[in-house]
């Protein structure tokens, strides 16, 4: 499917009639507020979601994600893939082809020399880009005519649309950068303000950490779009005032991340002045098991592999107890409303990807956790309400960030374990701190010097390749890698690590589905990491907003030109 | 000394009262009052000195405050030259301001810090009257000339001058406007003894050279006897006894008086310590609370049962001699003699 | 007082250059890291590249000497550059956010406007307020008018601004519907119209501002005006025969005044630091906000030279404030 036809296809669906007799800037002023602030409009510099997203109305890549993690062609004619020869057959390159006639908003002419650059900017040592990653094998982006880009891989890749796809990668221009290579990036505050783009909007006034005043950019391929001809881009405040500006007071139109109590949120959508929308993404709010010993007796061996498996959490049973044990409905009702919904899964999306193979955790069944235990021999031999694991007492250390919702949710399942013969110990630890990744820190995630954590995680963009890599054994943070490695449970399969490298080997989409789903189910069925809550973004708009297309897999704003006032 | 005899009353005071409301609880409401002048009653004639003693607290300053109005006194009349001004609406009294005036017991305190000294005696003069400029400074160094000030110290600050100095800046202030009265409260008990003297002696040559009267408020017994020509001893916010100097000097009949000259020390070491000191017991009782009868009923060394129970009225037991005790008291002369003999023996 | 005042601000030098060393550890040993902020998705070796290109890996005196050598250097060579037109400034190196990676000079001059406009005006406000009601208050001590000013300035003292501040806003932006409750930086005031809806968006901050500034200077005016009230020389003047006006708002004021001048000069340092929550509850983004969300994002240079330019201007209202006491107060001399 070309680009054109999906967009126009995709508006006309979408849009009805009026759209067709809408033009530029019709709808006059639209007003953002983003409750935290942008600081750049350079994603390369910032890795931020406000610094992404607000970039996005600017700054465009050559694919986009809509609202069901499909990709759509965006600067590029169409979606390169094996079949239509996009990638070459040994998976190691990608070449795109750039749209006809698309210019920046200065005019000038988008070629591939700017994804070359774009690609050397971010990939400069000295530069600190926070998008690295993206680049990720990458070894070369070559121009091979002014339309065409090809971006070669150092290894077989069966996911090649890491660079320049998403909003997390965008095309910079060449001419305006130019200077601002490595180390110099921080002197050109006004092209990281400003930058040039070839999206709906062009920047008037950027103010770090304030404000954004754009106003549609003449120059875009769409003639008749965007709708809107100016937008003004806020930041500052709390998730309640934002949420407050759009359905209460009506002076904003678009408020993002509304993270609030879901009773008052609803509160106020029932007012009738805004529709709250939420996308469901990655995001899992999850238990970590501590699969080796954190006893603070063992000193440095403390939560290593070295210093050997914990006492009883590396035993099935006792996780699916644990795990049974908690309602997660209750916790989505108290704690996320629409934001959240019950999951088993560690990787519940895109939908290709999404196990149904543990859906049983749904139900709380503290009867049958109980049931479980006795059967296996782990009962209360002294009487003091705690169940005994081969002698040792069931108490756990149970920490997370310091946030209302998880200690809600810590107290919700301190008690669900307290009735099937587990005590929790609770203790939280500053936000900063907990995931500010301080080696010298005994308090950070990646320690982890407690048997259960609890946080959420997700992955960029829908291909799931990466982040089911996480688990491998090789992955584990340890003293050795100044703790280092996205194995925070410490979970450990040598049957698991094939299905890894098997899922690096293979290009078809289907059978990337089966690896996935069969790595989902035996990280969630060994119980050293239980799923509690599929979390999605919210966000209200006002119900005079129209074309809304709420995603996250990429920018929430990633079809702004789409957006109209109805009349 | 000076001769009543004669001699046209300036100032009469008739049963003045002060009471200062006493303020508790939450919403500070009035719940009592301190009963700092209950009730008392003496003239001043002119060109005399009329020493009010009395021990701290005894209500003597906020007595001879009340008489210049600078307390709303709380029932009574003031008459001052003919004129009532104890209710006297605020203009009408304005106009009588510059007949009376008052020099403060602290210099230091009583002149405001920020004002100079030209400023501070002139200050009156361009309220009061239409001087120009020019004469209200010719005004001012005539003052200074009269306290024994350098002119040249016109334009500085109070800070800057000694507690003597300052209480000349103030007598200066008081003289500013032509006074015939003055009240003087404690004017030099914040002063060096070297320095007292200095300031009384410029007392007495103001009055004889201007025709001053004078209500001289000291605790200072000696002092008084120098200056004074008549004496009012005050007790606890009432006037124990009234007379002229020599008499009440030689002769207290207050037993207040008594005590109060009794503990006057004596220059001479053996006299000093011969001398037949009556020491009064216990505390002087709370203005807010004072007790039952005569308000010295308490610490009286001749205290009488009536005197528990009926406050003596002040009387003139002698020609010029005026008491409030039941001692002297011809109604009861029986209860009295019994009381008396003891004591006396 | 000229030599008074140019000791002191000799003696202020080291004193200055201790407070910002003392800030500076401060703000390094405390555990912050500026890649804290991002999404977990971005992996461990781009922060550490993200840290390295920061210099954040620095050792810390020299990362202190940098800063200090930039900030009593460079960054005033570019102010006199911005007033002055002269080219004097040298090429490149300046003080730069972490999070913005902008010269945190911008960043300050950027934020000041809508700082002084909300915080000054309340302050203005708060004491044009507080005079008239401390001197009524203490004048007519336990009147009714009295007793409810204390209610008031107790009420106002010690409820907090993120309260009242929602409290205006549920009032008079979401059920009144008068006021704006988001502030708008942008807005530039060129006629009538435009000052109306300045003021309009205005009005709230300041007067939540302005209310708790009020409350404490008013205090301050009460008590002093009832220290001076009992004060013999106010007997003096009246015993001159005074008016009794003149007598207030004479003698008795402008001896009052001295301490809440003093106590006046010594608060102007918190209206050039803003206001953190009431600058937050109207989305200001001021000075104020500028600094919590540099403290939050581990931005150090941003909290570190807006703390020092703190330092600065408390050391300097200080001496001020001491200036101003000698002048008013005659019996102080400073020599």
């Amino acid at each position: 499917m070309t680009r054109y036809s999906l967009l126009l296809g995709a508006t006309a669906l979408v849009l009805a009639p009026a759209a067709a007799l809408a033009e530029r800037g019709s709808s006059g002023h639209l007003n953002i507020i983003y409750w935290q602030a942008p600081s750049t409009l350079n994603p390369y510099l910032s890795g931020g979601t406000k610094e992404v997203e607000s970039a996005s109305l600017v700054l465009e890549s050559l694919a986009r994600f809509d609202d069901t993690g499909t990709m759509v062609p965006w600067l590029a004619e169409e979606i390169p893939t094996v079949d239509n020869g996009g990638v070459s057959e040994d998976l190691t390159s990608i070449t795109w082809t750039i749209g006809d006639g698309i210019t920046w908003s200065d005019g000038s002419d988008l070629t591939a020399a700017d994804f070359v650059f774009t690609w050397e900017y971010c990939t400069h040592p000295e530069g600190g880009c926070a998008q690295a990653s993206y680049f990720d094998g990458v070894t070369s982006v070559e121009a091979v005519d002014d339309g065409t880009v090809r971006v070669t891989f150092d290894a077989p890749t069966p996911f090649p649309y890491t660079a320049f796809v998403g909003s997390e990668s965008p095309v910079i221009q060449a001419a305006q950068f130019a200077d601002c290579l490595g180390a110099r990036a921080p002197e050109c505050t006004d092209a990281n303000f400003g930058p040039i783009g070839t999206g709906p909007f062009v920047v008037d006034e950027f103010r770090p950490n304030d404000v954004i005043e754009l106003s549609a950019n003449e120059n875009f391929r769409f003639p008749d779009r965007p709708y809107f001809a100016t937008v003004t881009f806020k930041g500052g405040g709390d998730a309640t005032a934002a949420a407050r500006s759009v359905c209460e007071t009506g002076e904003f139109d678009y408020a993002w991340n509304l993270q609030i109590d879901p009773t008052i949120l609803s509160g106020m959508e029932a007012q009738g002045n805004c529709t709250v929308v939420t996308a469901f993404g990655t995001s899992v709010e999850r238990l970590h098991m501590n699969q080796t010993n954190p006893d603070p007796s063992m000193g440095d061996m403390r939560s290593t592999v070295a210093g050997g498996p914990h006492p009883y959490l590396t035993d099935p049973i006792v996780g699916q107890a644990m795990s049974m044990a908690i309602d997660r409905a209750l916790i989505v009702e108290i704690g996320y409303g629409a934001g959240g919904q019950a999951t088993c899964n560690v990787l519940p999306a895109p939908e290709a990807y999404a196990s149904t193979a543990n859906d049983g955790c749904l139900v709380q069944d503290i009867e049958g956790a109980n049931a479980l235990l006795d059967e296996a021999g782990i009962v209360d031999s002294d009487g003091d309400g705690i169940r005994e694991y081969e002698g040792t007492p069931m108490r756990v250390l149970f920490q997370t960030s310091t946030n209302a919702v998880r200690q809600d949710t810590q107290a919700l399942i301190k008690q669900w374990w307290a009735e099937i013969g587990i005590d929790a110990e609770l203790r939280n630890i500053d936000a900063s701190v907990f995931f500010g990744g301080d080696p010298a820190s005994p308090d950070t995630f990646q320690k982890f010097y407690a048997d259960v954590e609890m946080y959420t995680n997700n992955f960029a963009g829908v291909d799931p390749q990466a982040y089911m890599a996480n688990w491998l054994c090789s992955d584990i943070p340890g003293p050795d890698t100044q703790w280092q490695g996205a194995n925070i449970q410490r979970f450990c399969d040598p049957a698991y690590d094939e299905l890894v490298a098997e899922m690096a080997a293979t290009a078809d989409l289907e059978e990337r589905g089966r690896i996935a789903r069969l790595q989902n189910d035996m990280l969630v069925q060994s119980y050293s990491i239980i799923p509690l809550v599929h979390r999605g973004g919210v966000s209200a708009h006002a119900s005079t907003i129209e074309g809304i297309l709420m995603s996250d897999w990429d920018s929430e704003l990633w079809n702004i030109m789409d957006w109209r006032r109805a009349e | 000394m000076f001769d009543i005899r004669g001699a046209k009353k300036l100032v009469e005071v008739k049963d003045l009262k002060m009471h200062f409301p006493i303020r508790s609880g939450l919403l500070q409401r009035v719940t009592g009052a301190v009963k700092a002048v209950d009730g008392i009653s003496f003239d001043i004639y002119e060109g005399e000195t009329l020493g009010l003693v009395g021990e701290s607290g005894c209500g003597k300053s906020t007595c001879g405050r009340a008489v210049l109005r600078l307390y709303e006194p709380t029932s009574g009349s003031i008459i001052l030259d003919g004129k009532e001004i104890a209710h006297a609406p605020f203009d009408k009294l304005r106009s009588l301001r510059p007949m009376m005036q008052m020099v403060f017991q602290d210099p230091q305190a009583s002149l405001n810090p920020r004002m100079t000294v030209a400023g501070i005696i002139g200050e009156p003069l361009s309220e009061h009257s239409k001087m120009t400029g020019k004469e209200r400074l010719e005004r001012i160094y005539e003052l200074m000339d009269a306290v024994g000030l350098n002119r040249d110290f016109a334009n500085r600050y109070p800070h800057e001058f000694s507690g003597g100095q300052r209480q000349r800046i103030g007598i200066a202030r008081a003289l500013a406007l032509n006074p015939k009265f003055i009240v003087c409260d404690e004017p030099i008990a914040a002063l060096d003894v070297s320095i007292q003297a200095q300031v009384v002696n410029l007392l007495e040559e103001l009055q004889d050279r201007l025709g001053l009267t004078y209500l001289f408020i000291s605790h200072d017994l000696s002092m008084v006897r120098h200056i004074a020509d008549r004496v009012v001893v005050m007790y606890l916010g009432k006037v124990a006894e009234i007379g002229p100097r020599d008499g009440l000097y030689e002769d207290p009949l207050h037993p207040y008086t008594q005590a109060l000259l009794s503990a006057v020390p004596e220059p001479d070491p053996v006299s000093h310590d011969n001398a037949n000191r009556t020491i009064l017991e216990g505390d002087v009782p709370s203005p807010a609370n004072p007790p039952k009868g005569c308000n010295f009923s308490t610490r009286c060394p001749r205290v009488m049962d009536i005197c528990r129970q009926i406050d003596p009225e002040v009387r003139e037991v002698k020609p010029g001699r005026f008491v409030a005790c039941h001692l002297y008291n011809e109604t009861t002369p029986e209860t009295a003699d019994n009381a008396a003999e003891p004591a006396e023996a | 007082m000229l030599t008074y005042t140019i000791r002191r601000l000799i003696l202020a030098i080291p004193t200055l250059l201790f407070i910002s060393f003392i800030i500076f550890l401060i703000v390094k040993l405390s555990p912050s890291d500026p890649t804290a902020g991002l999404p977990l998705t971005i992996p461990p070796e781009v922060r550490e590249q993200i840290r390295q290109s920061l210099g954040v890996n620095d050792p810390i005196l020299i990362q202190y000497f940098k800063w200090l050598k930039l900030m009593l250097w460079d960054e005033p060579l570019h102010l006199l550059e911005g007033w002055t037109g002269l080219n004097v400034a040298p090429d490149g190196a300046r003080i730069i956010s972490y999070q913005t990676r902008s010269p945190v000079m911008e960043l300050i001059m950027q934020r000041m406007p809508q700082t002084l406009w909300v915080v000054g005006t309340s302050y203005i406000v708060g004491i044009l307020i507080a005079l008239p009601l401390g001197i009524i208050s203490a004048y007519k001590q336990y009147s009714i008018f009295d007793q409810v000013g204390t209610f008031v300035s107790m009420v106002g003292f010690s409820v907090p601004t993120f309260f009242t501040g929602v409290l205006f806003i549920v009032i008079f932006a979401v059920n009144l519907g008068w006021f704006p409750s988001v502030y708008n930086t942008t807005h530039v005031v060129t006629d009538w119209p435009s000052f109306v809806v300045q003021v309009k968006q205005i009005i709230m901050p300041v007067m939540v501002l302005g209310l708790y500034n009020a409350s404490q200077i008013s205090r301050y005016m009460r008590a002093s005006m009832l220290d001076n009230l009992n004060q013999d020389y106010v007997r003096t003047a009246r015993a001159k025969g005074l008016n009794e006006k003149v007598v207030v708002l004479v003698h008795v004021l402008r001896n009052s005044m001295i301490p809440v001048v003093t106590v006046i000069a010594l608060n102007i340092p918190a209206v050039f630091g803003g206001a953190i929550i009431t600058e937050q509850v109207f989305k200001v983004n001021g000075i104020g906000q500028l600094l919590i969300i540099a403290i939050q994002g581990g931005d150090v240079p941003v909290v570190q030279t807006v703390s020092f330019i703190f330092a600065v201007l408390i050391v300097l209202f200080n001496l001020l404030a001491d200036v101003l006491y000698g002048v008013l107060d005659p019996r102080i001399r400073y020599d």
